[in-house]
């Protein structure tokens, strides 16, 4: 009887924790302040397309759609916009709407509807490339764009804000539980990137040995800022391969507790920041930031982003 | 979409059919109807295994038994190891029947990642040389990429060596299209391009001022000639290599 009470309390203490964790309802300054950043990274990562669009999403570019729809296997759920646009003019009038959403996205205008949009549009561009010329930015790219969906990402920091504000609406964004909901799923994506890209790495023999930070600073066609000087500091490079695994491996478990939680998050910035400085990676760095600052509690986001965001309010709407 | 309840709604404007039960669920601050927690709990559930599966399906191998003896042929020489695909392998069934399970859900959300940045060792780069020539055999153009230089901002760089170091895992006949694409773009006549691979330096060669560029770290894995029609001749096999950063 002791035993299947304790066991029953122990189910609903644990149905009471899930929907603490889920459901609770939270103020979308974290998500909000997400989709800005998530918004200017889709914005510019699609505007670079346009350098060069024709060779990398036209029916015959570098690699033709032919070739990769061959190499992805035809799969129906596979899909993209670009596998059947043939004519040039076409090509530029979806890549030119497409920009147009991600910068409403970034704006905040029409929030929800650009978010599906830009979702739709970012896997369409990712599955044009891949492969070809995708790499990890576009994953992360399509993380923001997928969860972003989910939530009230324009209640503030957004020009739907601006436009409730003239219209008189004054009431400040309500706590709500999407956005939460898309936050935790933002958290959790990360926590599986990290855990997965710290076991891939202990597969390999250099990351082992503790010299696999050398191997990525050596690269030359990666360097940046030059870090060559570690070739003399080999204990260094040994700690900082140490530490990016066991910060990676751990991170899924780490990051949960709010004391190590700061520390965890600063290493984040000090790996991604050098991944941007040193391996030139600046977007994909950058990237992996926002989605480390799905772990910054609304209260620091407004402490932060308020200040600017009141006086750019002020400027468009007149009044504080 | 299943209609939910206006989130943000407060209880004591509500209407006052079920006053109870709003008042206690404000009280446990989760606001959303029961049925709907569930629904939402079991879509989260399942996305996010999918999300897990597709990294750990990607990240197992299959493996020989460890009583596994490698046959001989008739003159007693070892033979080559069994096909990946054989039944003498041992799959990884847990990962791989999930990940087919989530499938087409994970391609349609574009999640079908392994996440392995720079693993499981950092390697060298692509490089993909190409000249192309009009029919005359006068050079109409010649280069590199990816090439820091001509290709900017960064991430369009970026771009283009992804381009040189996917070849390695979708093989000669991407090298073959990039010069056919090069042959058009130039109005060329025929083309052609090198796969080549440029090693890594180690502590030791940088102490000893070895350029990173040195010709000595560059190895040339393929050449590719092609003319505005017809292939001409390759001259290596494919070969497989990691993405720099790509992963998969």
């Amino acid at each position: 009887m002791g035993a299947f009470s304790d066991t029953r309390g122990y189910v609903v203490e644990l149905g009471q924790a899930w929907n603490r964790f889920w459901f609770s309802p939270t103020d979308p300054a974290t998500l909000c302040f997400i989709r800005v950043l998530a918004g200017a990274m889709l914005f510019y990562t699609h505007l670079v397309w346009s350098l060069d669009l024709q060779a990398f999403l036209g029916q015959e570019g570098w690699l033709p759609v032919s070739f990769i729809r061959d190499i992805q296997g035809h799969q129906w759920s596979v899909w993209s916009l670009f596998f059947k646009i043939e004519q040039p003019w076409m090509l530029w009038s979806v890549h030119i709407f497409a920009l147009l959403v991600f910068f409403c996205l970034m704006l905040g205008l029409f929030s929800r509807t650009t978010a599906v949009l830009a979702f739709l549009l970012a896997v369409s561009y990712a599955h044009r490339v891949s492969p070809g010329a995708f790499f990890g930015l576009d994953k992360i790219n399509c993380m923001f764009a997928l969860y972003l969906m989910l939530g009230p990402c324009g209640a503030c920091y957004s020009l739907d804000r601006i436009r409730r504000l003239r219209r008189g609406d004054t009431s400040p964004a309500a706590p709500s539980t999407s956005a939460n909901v898309a936050i935790r799923l933002i958290q959790l994506h990360l926590c599986i990137i990290y855990l997965f890209s710290a076991l891939a790495k202990m597969q390999g023999e250099n990351w082992q040995a503790g010299s696999a930070v050398w191997w990525a600073v050596a690269n030359y066609e990666y360097q940046s800022l030059d870090a060559t000087w570690l070739a003399g500091w080999p204990v260094l490079v040994a700690l900082a391969t140490h530490l990016t695994i066991f910060w990676e491996l751990f991170y899924c478990c780490l990051i949960w507790n709010r004391f190590l939680r700061p520390i965890m998050l600063w290493m984040a910035v000090a790996t991604h920041v050098g991944i941007a400085m040193f391996m030139g990676m600046i977007t994909f760095g950058l990237a992996m930031l926002f989605a480390n600052f799905s772990f910054l509690q609304p209260a620091t986001v407004r402490r932060w982003v308020d200040p600017l965001a009141s006086r750019i309010a002020i400027k468009l709407t007149g009044s504080p | 979409m299943a209609k939910k309840r206006p989130e943000n709604q407060d209880p004591v404007d509500s209407p006052p059919a079920k006053p109870k039960k709003l008042a206690k669920r404000a009280a446990s601050a989760v606001p959303w109807h029961p049925a709907w927690r569930w629904l939402v709990s079991i879509l989260v559930v399942l996305h996010l295994t999918a999300v897990f599966v597709a990294p750990w399906d990607l990240s197992t191998d299959p493996a020989l038994p460890p009583s596994y003896m490698a046959q001989n042929d008739s003159q007693g020489n070892p033979l080559p190891v069994p096909p990946r695909e054989s039944s003498v392998w041992q799959q990884p069934v847990v990962p791989r029947s999930l990940r087919g399970f989530f499938h087409h859900y994970l391609n349609l959300a574009y999640l079908n990642h392994g996440y392995q940045f720079f693993a499981p060792d950092p390697a060298g780069s692509n490089l993909i040389r190409y000249q192309v020539w009009d029919s005359g055999g006068a050079e109409l153009a010649s280069g590199e990429f990816p090439n820091i230089d001509q290709q900017w901002p960064r991430l369009f760089y970026h771009r283009h060596m992804m381009l040189a170091a996917q070849t390695g895992e979708m093989g000669e006949q991407s090298g073959r299209l990039y010069a056919k694409h090069l042959i058009r773009r130039h109005e060329g006549k025929t083309g052609r391009v090198e796969w080549i691979l440029h090693k890594l330096l180690s502590p030791q060669q940088v102490l000893d001022e070895t350029p990173f560029d040195a010709p000595s770290t560059y190895l040339v894995l393929a050449e590719i000639n092609e003319t505005s029609a017809v292939a001409l001749n390759s001259s290596s096999e494919e070969l497989p290599i990691a993405i720099p950063g790509g992963g998969q």
